[in-house]
């Protein structure tokens, strides 16, 4: 089922449609390939097949009839339909990257593919994974027309490894089916990257992304698995502005915040107000999220590189839920002190470890940094103040309601 | 765990008859959702509120001041002129005003000379208050003028801005033409005018501000129960303090109205104190509020306290009919306490000497066509005898006072029989010393808190709470704190249920206190002491209903405290507030040593209870958990005693019938007569709004079904505590105790070194036992109570919800619960079978067995005769013999048919037998019963039984064969799916989702039903799950579509009036056959956030002025309009049987009653179904609506308005359905 094929039940004339559709966009293939390109293709850098890369108003009218084929309404989505865009993200995308061999993009929900031209044309080995059936004909087209640059799969990144027990069904997928199509496969975590992934968060399920994505980080599963692999997302600047808070900021400093800093290494690569991207609405409306406290104009491209030394000291992806625990209980009142929350909790001498650590008496839950958060639980975790049974019945209990 | 308990929580009262009842939900009274939120960005209300309002005034001073300066000008001198008729009135000596004595002086008119001396100092100091005050009332008015025209503004009309404006000026010269008259009390008409003029002036404010007002009203609501709190500990200073703190702000000062200062005036008219009373009765005016009848009361209350002079009296009661009222409606529209009445009435008699109270309003009978019959005079009956004397009822009525008057009680749990283990003796020493240790740090806990607060009260502002935590007794408060303790499961509880269960466990204590207080419960005792010889064998017959009797006492007894208490409640907010300071106070006072089960621990106190947080997707909620330790150590104790509020047992005397809204059921524990979830306003004003004769058919049916006496079923009873004890059985749903659970999994020393399948594990374990420990508690507390009353005789009051169906007031123990509980109910008054009561018996059975279900009643019958060995086994050996009863749909009850059967067919003679047992009869599907009713559906109506037939008619097989010919011949035209499902369409598929057409459910709901049960048969093709369930919904939809043509229409016409009254703005109402008003209370929820110190609480309020929920109107109405038609054809039929003299009772569409008079009863059931529908419904309900949303004469109708007129005139056709045709139908209920 992973495999590039159109998810079974799609009526004919849609079909028929889309391969009409697809027919305007056959790629203008530029004479024969010089033959080192085997080597280059080695490294992972494929020598340009010239494609032609659609102008935005092609692009958004291409969202706009996928989005009529669709049997139900499907949720909001955004896309890069500028080739300007494209070319910016391409460059950012390749940009820092090392002599030695470059890893597979993944790209998540291409659309109408024009970010997926553009990288093609700059030689990326690029694999699609599209969620909406509707743009699968084309890509697929591009795929056939290429000789292995472009893999075409057909499933939902923001849908990987779904909790539900039973059988996966498309587009929902399993990251080993996921990674064994790719044919990529898992390294130490303090080896290189082994993977990028490039894609836009989607707008509803933003902040629900990106905790799974914390989760699966700590526990070292689904994506992270198969080592460190380096995420390249668009999220609202929002989203971004609490990523990168600094302690003692009044709204955005979250546990969020926290997790993600102790957890990755986190890089703007560029900023784009949101009236850059075409979205799926059929009023062709921008959409664009409000926000009370934090400024929000534009959608910000970061990227998240797992930090190689995570699991160097105390934490480990065994008791790393245990910490995510003890992080999101200590924020979830920003403006508490360090000492009530352990006190609370009955765990003994806290007051002395946090002489130890050198964290005032009297901070606040906010004001420390992530990097504090971290000591705090490696000493707990040293002394052997977990062992209270009920500790650990909240964190399982909490691990089974976050976790959804 | 905790996750199931909200689900059960949010699905309320209509599942309560579920086995699996969290009984954290069932332990608070109402099982409403207070469902937490905390949310981040949020700020306190009140400081919200402030903020606004003092920018309005900014905003407001900023602009246009010259108007404002006008206004100044004008008023000035009149409200000196005033104020001088005041002072001028207090300080003239007179014989009245020399008993007067200011505060503090006692009754001591014997220092004429200081009282001079005194009243001069005070004159000069008032004249000063009085120019602030008068500066502050100036500009106050000035702002409303403001207000208006900047509303005006906003509606972008200016032509007629001018003319508005000129109303303020016009109003300060109808004043000032007044200026010079020089009494208070005399002050004439047209300065009443003024007053109203400037009442009518704010009003349009409150319309501008329509944000903020559901807040402006909470707020109000505070103010006014902070006032009763002071009246009711009798101090008056501080109640004139708390009232002042307002009254001197021009902006708080908007919140009083005429009821706040009337509370003060009330509670120094108590003290007699008449010149307190003048000067709130001024400063009342000096606002422009208009004094109301209350307001009269207490100055007259106060002048027959203290004999006051002829003139006084007479000038009062002169400008009381200056300002429209009339000396009769004061004992005709006011609620009084205490000797209150007595005192206004002597006031009076000084001036009429012959002043005779007014005759009480003439009883009003209800004029509904429905029940013509049942009220008419002519036809009138004795109301059935109860068999017991007077004698008898009085004791029993004093058993049930006096355990409401301790408020809880404490019971023997049936676990009670098993031999104590040396663990459970050590465990139980350990947990006295502690209590007795919680007990004090608790209490010395509280008054830490109670000092520093009263003292932060003397210093600066006020503490809101202060005054509710001197209500009751210290003690009072610790024991409500460590009985929460005691019930507190081990999977902890989230805050907003334990603050809501400490805060309204004070109220009820409080609301107690009152009665008390106020001699209301004398008078209670009084009346119902003669209200017994209605319901006595040994008594007159009267042929009274009993709430036309009890009126009628009332109405004889004249004298004496009102029965209907002042509206005294407190706002949802205040209580939550309440409680959340007595839970802090109780998460840091109460510790245990942690090693008290471990001694090789270093001794520590460490807290019993903790606070967490759990997240849901994006909010918070905070979690009280106990820990493990003192869990460990209840369960060591397994403690026998079980302490409930007095409300949750079943009443040792008849209830006090309904006779308003506000009074009935409990003799003291207050009980409201609609459910609702809290803080929902909507139901209470619109009952209080509808005319009280408009209720007497609803109260009359409650009273009815309340009046059923219950006794115990004690074989069975003792047969399942055998079970209870031992070790449980899921098959007969007993649950089994904790200790038969599953081994939990082997847990690794080290949790973190777990796995992922071993976490998986030990939740799933965790989960499992969180489950079996609350359905064992329900089955404890269920069978401890009707241990508890095995040898009585006891009542259920009943209540309704919102669309009128009825329940039972108790919440544990009660018939509307599971199979178990029903068994061991048994009707309290005996009759004899009777012919055919042997047969039913018989028929009943069968019923209960689930065999037999298409088969005619005479098969069921026949099958009954023929496995009578059976039946007489299990009857005789229950548990040793062959168990036939054991593999039946319900089990206990079967048995206890079994044990019935045995014991009439073995005596003499059977029809002689006298019997308790109740019989049922269900409604087959009578949801869609009543859809095919009212569109008249012929084949709908043969389908659900409502025509005559040989054998029943079963919906779902005639559904399914329906969806099987579409199937056949989609198939022949060669639709894949079509042929997939060949011999895959059976009743059990389309079963569930044709029972919930009825109630609304969606193809989305749909769908997910029809994909479990395809899931469930094995053989059906996994691949094709979702593209079958579609298709099946779809064909059932059809189906239903076809079978009840109309059905489909009828509920499309409903949900589409219901959206667009609802897109409107407006809440879908409507009124039953019978009169009773109902309002959809679905809004878009608001939550406001409640800072408290331990965790910021978010409450969701809700309001009228809140916009409706669209979504949840239009979704709920049909099904709450069908339920509000089934309560209706029950209540009827209760009504009706009671003309009868027969006993009733209901389950919602199963209807009880005593083997003999199952036959009329189903008479009567057919008779009021044909009675019901032949009522032009659905015409009755668009007429209505009409009215109420498209009022005819606006100008200008809006193309809304117009498109809601079209539907709503647009009643669906209906069908060619014979009704008549129900009366012959045997199995229409059966």
């Amino acid at each position: 089922m992973l495999a590039g094929r159109a998810p079974p039940g799609a009526a004919a004339c849609r079909r028929l449609l889309a391969a009409a559709l697809a027919a305007g966009l056959r790629p203008l293939l530029c004479g024969l390939r010089p033959c080192w390109a085997t080597a280059r293709r080695a490294a992972g850098q494929w020598p340009s097949p010239g494609l032609r890369v659609p102008e935005a108003a092609e692009a958004e009218r291409l969202v706009q009839q996928a989005q009529q084929l669709q049997r139900i309404r499907a949720p909001l989505r955004r896309f890069i339909a500028c080739p300007q865009l494209a070319r910016t993200v391409q460059r950012c995308l390749q940009g820092g990257a090392g002599p030695g061999p470059r890893p597979v993009l993944l790209e998540c929900a291409p659309g109408p593919g024009i970010l997926t031209r553009t990288l093609l044309n700059a030689g990326v080995r690029v694999v699609a994974l599209e969620s909406n059936s509707a743009f699968l004909p084309n890509l697929q087209s591009l795929e056939n027309s290429l000789d292995g640059q472009l893999k075409v799969i057909y499933g939902d990144f923001f849908r990987l490894d779904p909790l539900v027990t039973g059988t996966v069904k498309p587009p929902a997928v399993c990251s080993d089916k996921l990674f064994e199509t790719m044919g990529v496969a898992a390294v130490p975590w303090r080896a290189d990257v082994p993977l990028k992934i490039f894609g836009i968060l989607p707008q509803r399920k933003e902040r629900n992304t990106l905790w799974r994505l914390l989760f699966a980080l700590y526990e070292c599963s689904s994506i992270y698995r198969y080592g460190r692999v380096e995420l390249n997302i668009f999220i609202s600047e929002k989203e971004y502005k609490v990523l990168t808070a600094k302690p003692g900021e009044v709204r955005a400093y979250q546990a969020l915040t926290i997790l993600w800093q102790v957890g990755c290494e986190i890089q703007l690569l560029h900023m784009e107000p949101w009236s850059s991207f075409v979205t799926n609405l059929k009023n062709g409306g921008r959409a664009v999220p409000k926000s009370t406290w934090l400024p929000n104009d534009h959608l910000c491209l970061v990227r998240l590189t797992p930090q190689q030394n995570l699991f160097t000291g105390g934490l480990k992806p065994t008791n790393s839920s245990t910490f995510i625990f003890m992080v999101k209980q200590c924020l979830a009142r920003p403006k508490s002190r360090l000492t009530d929350r352990l006190n609370s909790w009955s765990l003994d001498n806290g007051g002395k470890l946090l002489r130890e650590l050198e964290i005032p008496d009297s901070a606040e839950t906010r004001s420390l940094y992530p990097e504090d958060y971290r000591r705090l639980f490696e000493a707990l975790q040293n002394s052997n103040m977990f062992t209270e049974t009920w500790f650990h019945d909240e964190v399982l209990d909490s691990i089974r309601n976050i976790n959804l | 765990m905790s996750l199931l308990r909200l689900r059960a929580a949010l699905l309320g009262p209509a599942r309560l008859r579920g086995a699996g009842i969290p009984w954290s939900v069932l332990r608070t009274y109402s099982s409403a959702s207070a469902k937490e939120k905390a949310r981040r960005n949020a700020i306190c209300e009140r400081t919200e509120l402030l903020e606004v309002l003092k920018a309005r005034v900014k905003q407001l001073q900023a602009s246009n001041v010259p108007e404002m300066m006008v206004n100044k000008v004008d008023l000035a001198p009149l409200g000196n002129d005033k104020y001088q008729d005041l002072l001028e009135k207090v300080v003239a000596p007179g014989p009245a005003e020399e008993q007067l004595t200011p505060r503090g002086r006692g009754e001591s008119p014997a220092r004429p000379r200081n009282w001079v001396e005194k009243s001069k100092e005070e004159m000069y100091i008032r004249q000063l208050k009085v120019e602030r005050k008068l500066s502050i009332a100036a500009s106050r008015l000035a702002l409303e003028g403001q207000a208006k025209a900047k509303r005006k503004d906003k509606a972008k009309a200016k032509a007629k801005a001018k003319k508005r404006l000129k109303k303020p000026e016009a109003k300060v010269a109808a004043a000032q033409s007044h200026a010079g008259s020089h009494n208070v009390y005399a002050h004439s008409k047209p300065k009443v005018v003024a007053v109203k003029e400037a009442a009518k002036a704010q009003r349009p404010q409150g319309v501008l501000k329509n944000k903020d007002s559901s807040q402006h009203k909470v707020l109000q609501q505070t103010i006014q129960s902070n006032l009763e709190c002071f009246l009711f500990l009798q101090q008056p200073e501080e109640a004139e303090r708390f009232l002042l703190l307002y009254h001197r702000s021009p902006v708080k000062r908007r919140l009083l109205n005429a009821n706040a200062y009337n509370i003060v005036m009330r509670i120094w008219a108590r003290k007699g104190c008449l010149q307190r009373v003048n000067r709130l009765f001024s400063m009342m005016e000096s606002v422009g509020l208009q004094p109301s009848l209350d307001s009269y009361a207490a100055v007259l209350e106060c002048m027959g306290r203290n004999q006051s002079c002829t003139k006084a009296i007479q000038r009062c009661m002169q400008q009381l009919k200056n300002d429209g009222f009339h000396v009769d409606e004061l004992f005709q529209k006011c609620l009084f306490e205490e000797d209150e009445k007595e005192k206004v009435l002597r006031a009076i008699r000084i001036v009429q000497p012959n002043y005779q109270l007014p005759p009480p309003p003439s009883p009003q009978t209800c004029k509904s066509y429905l029940l013509q019959d049942f009220y008419s005079k002519e036809k009138m009956v004795s109301y059935p005898k109860l068999d017991f004397s007077v004698q008898e009822l009085q004791e029993r009525f004093q058993q049930q006072l006096e355990m409401e008057l301790n408020n809880t009680i404490t019971i023997e749990s049936v676990e009670s029989t098993k031999p104590l283990t040396p663990q459970a003796i050590k465990a139980r020493k350990l947990l006295t010393t502690l209590r007795s240790r919680w007990h004090d740090s608790i209490l010395q806990a509280l008054q830490k808190s109670k000092h520093s607060m009263s003292k932060l009260k003397t210093v600066s502002g006020y503490n809101i709470l202060y005054p509710y935590l001197c209500l009751l007794p210290d003690e009072e408060y610790v024991g409500i704190m460590l009985q929460i303790l005691n019930t507190l499961s081990p999977q902890g509880e989230s805050l907003a249920v334990l603050a809501r269960e400490l805060g309204s466990k004070v109220y009820n204590r409080y609301i107690t206190q009152r009665k008390l207080r106020s001699r209301q419960l004398e008078k209670v005792q009084e009346v119902y002491e003669d209200y017994i010889h209605l319901l006595a064998k040994d008594s007159q017959p009267d042929e009274y209903l009993p709430r036309e009797y009890w009126e009628k006492l009332v109405a004889e007894a004249g004298f004496g405290p009102s029965l209907n208490l002042k509206d005294c409640s407190w706002p949802y907010m205040l209580i939550m507030r309440l409680g959340m300071h007595m839970l802090e106070l109780l998460v840091h006072a109460v510790k245990v040593p942690r090693n008290a089960l471990n001694p090789h621990l270093e001794h520590k106190l460490i807290p019993v209870l903790y606070h967490v947080y759990s997240f849901r997707s994006s909010w918070q909620i905070g979690l009280i958990k106990p820990h493990p330790i003192f869990s460990q150590i209840v369960s060591d104790a397994a403690e026998t005693l079980l302490t409930f509020n007095s409300s949750a047992m079943p009443m040792l005397c008849p209830p006090v019938p309904w006779t308003s809204p506000h009074f009935g059921a409990f003799v003291l524990n207050d009980t409201k007569l609609m459910r609702f979830v809290d803080g929902a306003i909507q139901h209470q004003l619109l009952l209080d709004q509808c005319p009280p004769v408009n209720l007497h058919p609803v109260l009359d049916a409650l009273n009815q079904l309340g009046n059923c006496a219950w006794k115990i079923n004690q074989p069975v009873l003792d047969i399942i505590i055998s079970i209870f004890n031992d070790k449980g059985n899921e098959k007969l749903d007993i649950p089994p105790p904790i200790s038969e659970a599953p081994r939990p999994p082997a847990i690794p020393s080290n949790y973190s070194t777990m796995n992922k399948s071993q976490k998986h594990e030990l939740l799933l374990y965790k989960k499992k036992t969180a489950e079996m420990h609350s359905l064992r508690m329900d089955a404890l507390y269920k069978l401890s109570i009707a241990n508890y009353v095995r040898d009585k005789v006891f009542w259920f009051p009943h209540n309704m919800d919102f669309r009128g169906r009825t329940y039972p007031c108790p919440p544990y123990f009660n018939h509307l619960g599971n199979d178990v509980t029903r068994a061991i109910l048994l009707f309290a008054e005996g009759k004899p079978l009777g012919p055919k009561g042997l047969d039913w018996l018989k028929i009943h059975l069968i019923n209960l067995t689930g065999l037999k279900k298409r088969n005619a009643l005479q098969e069921r019958l026949e099958y009954a005769n023929e496995i009578m060995e059976e039946i007489l086994d299990s009857a005789d050996h229950p548990l040793t013999g062959r168990k036939w009863w054991m593999n039946t749909d319900e089990p206990w009850q079967a048995l206890a048919c079994c044990m019935e059967i045995a014991k009439a067919s073995r005596s003499p003679d059977p029809a002689a037998y006298i019997s308790h047992f109740p019989v049922h009869q269900d409604g087959s599907c009578n949801g869609l019963q009543h859809y095919a009713a009212l569109g008249r559906d012929l084949i709908g109506a043969i389908s659900v039984n409502l025509m005559p037939c040989d054998v029943p008619q079963d919906v779902y097989s005639a559904v399914a064969q329906q969806v099987e010919e579409f199937r056949k011949k989609d198939a022949e035209q060669g639709v894949k799916i079509a042929q997939v499902l060949q011999g895959f369409i059976s009743r059990k598929v389309v079963k569930q989702t044709v029972m919930t057409v009825v109630y609304g459910v969606t193809r989305y709901g749909g769908r997910l039903q029809m994909e479990k049960r395809l899931k469930e048969i094995d053989e059906f093709p996994e691949e094709y799950l979702w593209e079958a369930s579609h298709y099946l919904v779809k064909q059932v939809f059809n189906g239903i579509k076809e079978m009840f043509s109309a059905t489909r229409d009828i509920q499309n016409w409903l949900t589409e009036s219901a959206k667009l009254i609802a897109q409107s703005g407006q809440t879908v109402e409507w009124v039953t056959p019978l009169g009773l008003p109902i309002v959809q209370p679905y809004y878009r929820s608001k939550s406001t956030v409640l800072n408290c110190s331990m965790q910021h609480l978010s409450v969701k309020s809700s309001n009228s002025n809140q916009k409706p929920d669209t979504v949840k109107q239009k979704n709920a109405f049909p099904p709450n309009f069908i339920h509000s038609l089934d309560s209706t054809h029950m209540m009827l039929t209760a009504l009706h049987c009671l003309r009868q003299g027969m006993t009733f009772v209901s389950v919602h569409d199963c209807y009880w009653t005593h083997a003999l008079t199952v036959d009329i009863m189903n008479q009567i059931c057919r008779q009021q179904f044909v009675a019901l529908h032949s009522e032009k419904i659905l015409q009755d309900l668009s007429n209505f609506m009409l009215e109420k949303y498209c009022r005819s004469g606006r100008e200008t109708r809006a193309p809304w308005q117009k498109k809601l007129m079209e539907q709503l005139s647009n009643v669906p056709k209906t069908g060619k359905f014979n009704l008549k045709k129900v009366m012959d139908s045997t199995y229409f209920f059966s």
